[in-house]
């Protein structure tokens, strides 16, 4: 119905006159990543992961210039984007922490740490503390039961967590 | 026949033949230096429909969850025809309570490696993809410098298989996902790799004649691949002396199995087993026991959709009849998580409930809708809001969302099913005392009036 404006439709993306798929970055692609997959569509997922570990996150912007590159349409990428849950659309935190709570590390006593975190970043789960420095995420199962109760910070697992341990990394991180 | 050597573990040790302590990486030279890559050799001097033969007689029974037999699922390719064939390898390792694939991705990749080329060759595959999570983020620098390591010493590339030994050439990348439990199922998986959500397809078409980018594809297991190379150096008929008949007239459960245990026991990690071994005797000998010497209460079978092993259930055989004869789904994969007597098992339905609905894809409607209802309909009971009928109306819910063949077009309505509905049927008098009784109110004056 023509009277019904969507949200989506009134949104406005940031925007930045250089753009963020840099030259170096297509040529790499072109020549690591496309020809590893029959569409161009199969390379979406490489190149996203690489921005989103160049720019910290995947802003919409960078969607479209994906989309301009793999003659694809910018909702395409918009699409993969939004499902799956390791990709962000806004900045988070220098360092994400995410808590598993899956069945393994729940019957380990992954609430203690959760809420330990909660109250020493002061942020609810997804949330990223003031200074930018913390996302704290809740994640189901890391594959990790067998280290319960665990977390990842960044790329690095740290396992069977106590709240002295989980302290110690954290004021061990640079800002 | 018990598991006398280990197989899978033969580089990694393990318990009770190696301390965990010792693990380390092992390289390319390494691998080769204790035998490795021997089997490509040999199956390069095979006719590949030998080999397809070998794995089929071997009975290697899929080791992802469904058990599907992996020979079986090889000859289901058509012939080839020119174009491209694909290998899909599904290290989406999402189950909560599943972590056995990441011991060979941590410590010998290049047995799954010497997998992935073999299965190459007997299928005439010419490009796998190594579907790896997300969050394996250090498994999947590991793995991306044994794939290097692999085509620097030509196992891979366009020179064909080992160094060309035959005329077949193989490439091998790694394809990251990025945190969606659906990408475990093959479908799915295949989805991701397009770069596409992923949404599970509806079959038919089957993968092996319709698969990534719309041509034939195998999608194994990792831990099945690793076992098709030393099935290659040592024979089907070794293969078979491992593991046990079934006891009701089934397929029998051949061969070897990691089995990842987590939970209160008191030294948690991954074994290897014969399959058929007791839960009892996993949980005494490899794991050293309940912590702190509890009694048991329940397992999770392997992986929460299969549904749980009840209290009286302990002395469980893991073997691939464990569905039939437990009141499970299946032994998935023979990874269990263990509870014990003071675990809350409503809370454990609430966890499990709240799983499948934060992992739910969202495209059928009865598994989007259904999980989320679940999940609240346990909450209620576990905060004492509910009434006797709630109980009732979440069995009835989750029958109506999974039973197979279940409404949706994967398998993880009917996981969500099956681990609240077992878990309600074994405990049920927990879920009782924390229900009230169910009582209408009913406007009506008793008595005389007037």
């Amino acid at each position: 119905m023509a009277w019904i404006v969507k949200e989506s439709a009134k949104m406005k993306i940031d925007r930045r006159p250089e753009p963020y798929l840099t030259d170096e970055m297509k040529a790499r692609y072109e020549k690591d990543v496309l020809p590893r997959y029959e569409t161009k569509m199969g390379a979406m997922m490489p190149i996203l992961h690489d921005v989103q570990h160049a720019y910290n996150h995947i802003p919409y912007q960078a969607m479209e210039e994906i989309a301009a590159f793999l003659d694809l349409h910018p909702g395409d990428i918009l699409d993969t984007v939004s499902f799956y849950e390791e990709f962000h659309t806004h900045p988070v935190g220098k360092y994400t922490i995410a808590v598993c709570q899956s069945i393994a590390c729940e019957v380990c006593g992954h609430q203690a740490i959760l809420d330990h975190l909660r109250e020493k970043l002061d942020i609810e789960p997804h949330e990223t503390t003031e200074d930018g420095k913390f996302t704290l995420l809740a994640l189901e199962c890391l594959g990790a039961c067998d280290d319960a109760p665990c977390c990842l910070i960044n790329d690095d697992r740290h396992n069977k967590l106590t709240i002295e341990g989980i302290d110690k990394v954290l004021d061990s991180l640079p800002d | 026949m018990p598991l006398t050597d280990p197989v899978l573990c033969k580089r990694i040790p393990t318990k009770p033949w190696g301390d965990p302590k010792d693990r380390k990486l092992i390289t390319y030279d390494e691998y080769v230096r204790t035998g490795g890559y021997q089997a490509l050799e040999r199956a390069l001097d095979m006719d590949p429909k030998d080999i397809v033969e070998e794995v089929k007689a071997a009975q290697l029974r899929g080791r992802g969850g469904a058990g599907f037999p992996c020979g079986v699922k090889w000859s289901f390719l058509p012939e080839p025809d020119g174009g491209r064939r694909y290998l899909a390898i599904n290290c989406d390792e999402a189950e909560p309570g599943t972590f056995k694939d990441r011991l060979l991705v941590d410590f010998d990749p290049h047995y799954v490696l010497e997998g992935i080329a073999i299965a190459c060759y007997a299928c005439q595959l010419d490009t796998a993809y190594f579907f790896i999570r997300g969050e394996y983020r250090h498994q999947a620098k590991t793995f991306e410098r044994a794939i290097k390591e692999a085509y620097d010493n030509g196992i891979f590339g366009p020179q064909g298989l080992l160094r060309g030994k035959v005329d077949f050439a193989v490439e091998c990348y790694q394809h990251r996902g990025a945190g969606a439990y659906i990408c475990g199922e093959e479908t799915g998986l295949l989805e991701a790799i397009e770069g596409k959500r992923g949404w599970p397809r509806i079959k038919p078409p089957f993968p092996a004649v319709k698969g990534l980018f719309g041509r034939p594809t195998i999608i194994n297991n990792v831990e099945t691949l690793a076992a098709v190379a030393p099935i290659i150096e040592k024979g089907a008929k070794w293969w078979n002396e491992i593991g046990c008949e079934s006891s009701i007239g089934g397929p029998p459960s051949y061969g070897t199995k990691l089995m990842g245990v987590s939970g209160h026991v008191n030294s948690p990690g991954v074994f290897e087993c014969e399959l058929g071994i007791p839960l009892s005797k996993l949980v005494n000998d490899y794991c050293d026991g309940m912590r702190g010497g509890k009694k048991f209460k329940g397992a999770i079978a392997g992986g929460v959709s299969m549904g749980i092993l009840g209290p009286d259930q302990f002395d469980a055989e893991m073997d691939f009849d464990i569905g039939k004869k437990y009141d499970v789904m299946g032994l998935g994969t023979a990874c269990p998580t263990i509870f014990d007597e003071d675990t809350d098992m409503v809370a454990v339905a609430r966890n499990i409930a709240r799983f499948f609905k934060n992992e739910s894809c969202g495209q059928c409607t009865p598994c989007r809708e259904g999980a989320q209802w679940i999940y609240k309909l346990i909450g209620r009971i576990e905060q004492g809001n509910a009434t006797s009928k709630d109980l009732d109306l979440l069995l009835e819910l989750g029958q109506s969302m999974g039973a197979m063949p279940g409404t949706t077009i994967c398998g993880l309505a009917d996981g969500n099913n099956w681990a609240i509905r077992t878990i309600v049927n074994k405990y049920r008098d927990e879920f009782e005392a924390r229900v009230k009784p169910y009582s209408v109110a009913v406007n009506a004056t008793v008595g005389a009036t007037g």
